[in-house]
């Protein structure tokens, strides 16, 4: 048995909650990792996880402090660290790259600006120019072009591209331990796919530790040797992945590794319903563009920006009570598409008919039955969900406006409604940032349930959502969906979730169709080649890790 | 077993005179010290009445004496106890000041409003007005009022409500904007609710914080800038107390007796300082960044 690498011994961090009171945001946690491993750190939010990584750094976020315990990297005792020492170490034998590029980038200076600066800070650059040794590390980063990226200024690149940018920065002194803060998390997945690749193929070069904080159990299973789950800052299990993944020991990882998403090729049940009924929306030809209107007060001397095509020769149509699912990545435009069916946008070439009527323009503009039977539920409910408002106010809105409710009326009902979505009737007199995320996700379905809908339109309801979290809010929308014989136009950009909502499936890319069948024959056949790569990406991330394996050390 | 339950108690009606973050801000030094200050100016605008041995504008002693248990503050160049006047000499200007900045405060909040939430060529139409109001100096702007309405605290009032009206419109009109990002007002659209019940219901509220910043900042500007239309023979006159007044009374004597000139303004920098430390820990301690109040 080798020493380990990184050894964290009895742990604890605390947070000041008050005065005289203090939170344990990590409790008691030892675990140790060999050289050239990598650990995954995975656990939901608020499990304590973030806190985690940045103790790697010796670093706490205000408010905290180290209660107890040691963590030792390659010998070096990181508690110990002061002054110069801790700054020499940071980056040096130990670097972060962070949840979010575009803030951790300083937004007037340019990539290169920021490569050569660290370079020599940590003295970096060896018998070559700080200029060409930043530029070979953006060229190990497989970006194209690294000379024109070092000009850049990184609202000038791309997600994958600025995350990128970070992983070199992280690697310019060859730390031995790189920790990865949800490295992937904003990337789209073929994009995801891309980066991870590269950061196991310079690890095996290097024999770098990695440290990867994820809530994204896939990327975890994927990409470490050895995997911690935690819960309210308590490690739950330790040990290599795929024992954890296949044998779990606790309940919690039992629920937490269930809860992932998913892609079942398998044989499922013939959707009937399809057969049946009469389709409930229609979409022929849609074509929609954003820009090229010029405002009436800009003058003439600057040109109205070029229109820009988002959505091209669209024709779809769902089934009552069924659920199309859309899939495509950033930028596929199948917001836009929720958007104008549901009226927040107008001015598309086309025709929408829901219900036999056509449905077009703006929301305000449609009758009052049609804005009743369409609903749309957002992505983020931090935003849709009024912070001023109280749970049932939100809830009886829709009540009072759609059925002429009564204040004394709607009470009922939004018990009712409430109760539908498994939620306390106590939370009535909350406002939405007494919720949690889970809960205020529900507040906004059940809003659009008190319309009674005909059609729900969901824009990556679930994105915001922990896994286990996310399960049970895509149950009960099922459950939802079968009492009330709602049709579900379900969007979002992870497949796998799709999958599971889905009677048919839509394929976009760039605005256009690249798959529209049952969603049992998008998984097993599909048409494109766009389509193929993205459930290759996806079952790549199912996957679970074949690696080497974890060497516990304790 | 997902669902984190929150714990958090109910005190949304009871208030936020025992909230966390209220406590938070008061264990601030500057921040308390600002309150102590604020509220001490309030309860002596309020009682001075009571609390001054003598009548104002009486003349009740020899000019110019100083300081002793008959006349805690001395008397002013014509005989007329300075405590009592020092006491009272911020009644008018807080009280014109509160008035004039809570009509500006409604107007602007009016057309910040609908500037920011309907937009397009009425927003610019009020723009552009704005624009053109606060390209006026200020002390021109309020020349040409007095002009019009005449001096006195009645035509003060609207004289400092049209002056601060602007920047009110401002403020609010670029908080209205980030709201309208936000999607329960695509929301309330959806349901198609009128834009007059967007703008009540769901914009309104997100902004009593703002508003609240804005009457504090506003009126203790507004206070000093009265003190200057009276130094100037613009504003308060003869013999109503007021430091603004007082402290270009004092200017003949400021070498012989220079606390003439000191207390009134000390008394109103005190106020000015207490109103902006109050101010400051209170919108930090309740999320309202100073980038918003413009």
């Amino acid at each position: 048995m080798k020493t380990p690498h990184v050894d964290v011994r009895n742990l604890k961090l605390v947070y000041k909650t008050g005065p005289q009171t203090e939170l344990a945001a990590i409790d008691e946690v030892s675990f140790s990792i060999g050289k050239g491993e990598t650990l995954g750190i995975v656990g939901e939010s608020g499990c304590g996880k973030s806190s985690l990584a940045r103790a790697f750094l010796g670093y706490t976020r205000p408010g905290a402090r180290i209660a107890g315990g040691a963590l030792v990297v390659g010998g070096v005792d990181v508690f110990a660290l002061t002054g110069e020492a801790l700054r020499r170490y940071r980056g040096g034998r130990a670097a972060m790259v962070p949840q979010n590029p575009l803030s951790a980038l300083t937004p007037h200076r340019t990539i290169g600006q920021h490569m050569v600066e660290l370079i020599r800070i940590h003295n970096a650059a060896g018998n070559i120019s700080p200029t060409q040794k930043a530029l070979d590390l953006l060229a190990a980063m497989e970006l194209p072009d690294p000379s024109a990226i070092f000009a850049r200024y990184p609202h000038q690149l791309s997600g994958g591209q600025r995350q990128r940018v970070v992983i070199a920065a992280a690697l310019v002194a060859e730390p031995e331990l790189i920790v990865l803060d949800e490295p992937t998390t904003a990337l789209d997945k073929t994009v995801e796919t891309q980066v991870l690749d590269l950061v196991s193929r310079l690890q095996k070069r290097t024999n770098t530790t990695l440290i990867y904080v994820s809530h994204d159990l896939n990327v975890v299973a994927r990409m470490c040797d050895g995997v911690l789950v935690m819960q309210h800052g308590k490690v739950l299990e330790d040990g290599p992945t795929k024992e954890v993944f296949n044998a779990p020991k606790t309940e919690y990882a039992r629920t937490l590794i269930a809860a992932i998403p998913k892609l079942r090729t398998g044989t499922r049940p013939e959707p009937v319903r399809l057969a049946t009924a009469a389709p409930i929306l229609s979409i022929r030809d849609l074509d929609f563009s954003y820009g090229g209107k010029r405002s009436r007060f800009i003058p003439r001397f600057f040109a109205a920006p070029p229109a820009r095509q988002t959505l091209k020769d669209i024709s779809l149509s769902i089934a009552a009570g069924s659920t199309l699912g859309v899939v495509g990545e950033s930028g596929s435009g199948k917001s836009t598409l929720a958007s104008l069916v549901a009226g927040l946008v107008g001015g598309n070439g086309g025709r929408i008919m829901f219900d036999g009527k056509p449905l077009s323009g703006l929301a305000g503009g449609r009758g009052r039955d049609l804005r009743r039977r369409v609903q749309l539920i957002f992505q983020d409910p931090a935003s849709s969900l009024n912070p001023q408002h109280t749970v049932e106010q939100i809830i009886a809105r829709p009540l009072q406006v759609f059925f002429g409710m009564t204040r004394a009326a709607s009470r009922d009902r939004v018990v009712q409604l409430l109760d539908e979505l498994d939620l306390d009737a106590t939370l009535l007199t909350r406002s939405p940032r007494q919720l949690s995320g889970g809960q205020q996700q529900r507040v906004a379905i059940a809003r659009a349930f008190a319309c009674e809908p005909d059609l729900v339109l969901c824009d990556e309801v679930t994105s915001a959502l922990d896994v286990t979290v996310q399960a049970q809010v895509l149950q009960q929308m099922k459950r939802l969906q079968r009492e009330h014989n709602t049709a579900y136009l379900f969007i979002s950009h992870d497949l796998p979730v799709v999958a599971e909502m889905s009677d048919q499936m839509l394929v976009l890319e760039a605005g256009e169709i690249r798959d529209y069948a049952d969603t049992g024959t998008i998984l097993t056949n599909p048409n494109s080649a766009y389509t193929k790569n993205l459930l290759a990406a996806f079952a790549s991330a199912t996957a679970h890790s074949t690696k080497r394996t974890f060497q516990n050390v304790s | 077993m997902a669902d984190i339950p929150v714990s958090t108690p109910l005190r949304r009606s009871l208030g936020w005179l025992r909230s966390r973050r209220l406590r938070r801000a008061l264990s601030e030094p500057a921040t308390l010290m600002g309150l102590i200050l604020v509220v001490a100016h309030l309860l002596l605008a309020l009682l001075a009445p009571l609390l001054a041995p003598y009548d104002t504008s009486a003349l009740v002693g020899a000019p110019l004496q100083h300081p002793s248990w008959e006349f805690l503050m001395g008397t002013d160049q014509i005989g007329r106890d300075y405590f009592s006047r020092i006491i009272a000499g911020g009644r008018i200007a807080l009280m014109v000041s509160f008035l004039g900045i809570a009509i500006a405060v409604v107007s602007g909040t009016v057309l910040g409003i609908i500037a920011g939430y309907i937009g397009g060529r009425t927003d610019e139409i009020i723009m552009r007005i704005v624009d053109a109001m606060m390209a006026i100096p200020d002390l021109i702007l309020i020349a040409i009022l007095i002009l019009a309405l005449g001096t006195g605290p009645g035509a003060l009032i609207p004289v400092v409500a049209v002056v601060y009206t602007w920047g009110v419109v401002r403020v609010i009109r670029a908080k209205t904007i980030s709201l309208s990002t936000l999607d329960f007002v695509r929301s309330a659209e959806l349901r198609g609710e009128t834009r007059l019940a967007v703008m009540v219901r769901e914009i309104l509220p997100n902004l009593i914080g703002l508003l609240g910043v804005e009457l504090a900042v506003r009126v203790s500007s507004a206070v000093l800038r009265i003190s200057a239309l009276s130094f100037l023979g613009l504003g308060i006159s003869q013999p109503t107390p007021d430091w603004g007044l007082m402290v270009q009374e004092a200017m003949g004597v400021i070498f012989t007796d220079p606390w003439f000139l000191l207390l009134p303004a000390i008394m109103l920098s005190s106020l000015i300082i207490g109103v902006n430390f109050m101010v400051d820990g209170l919108s930090r301690a309740f999320g309202i960044t100073t980038a918003e109040l413009g």
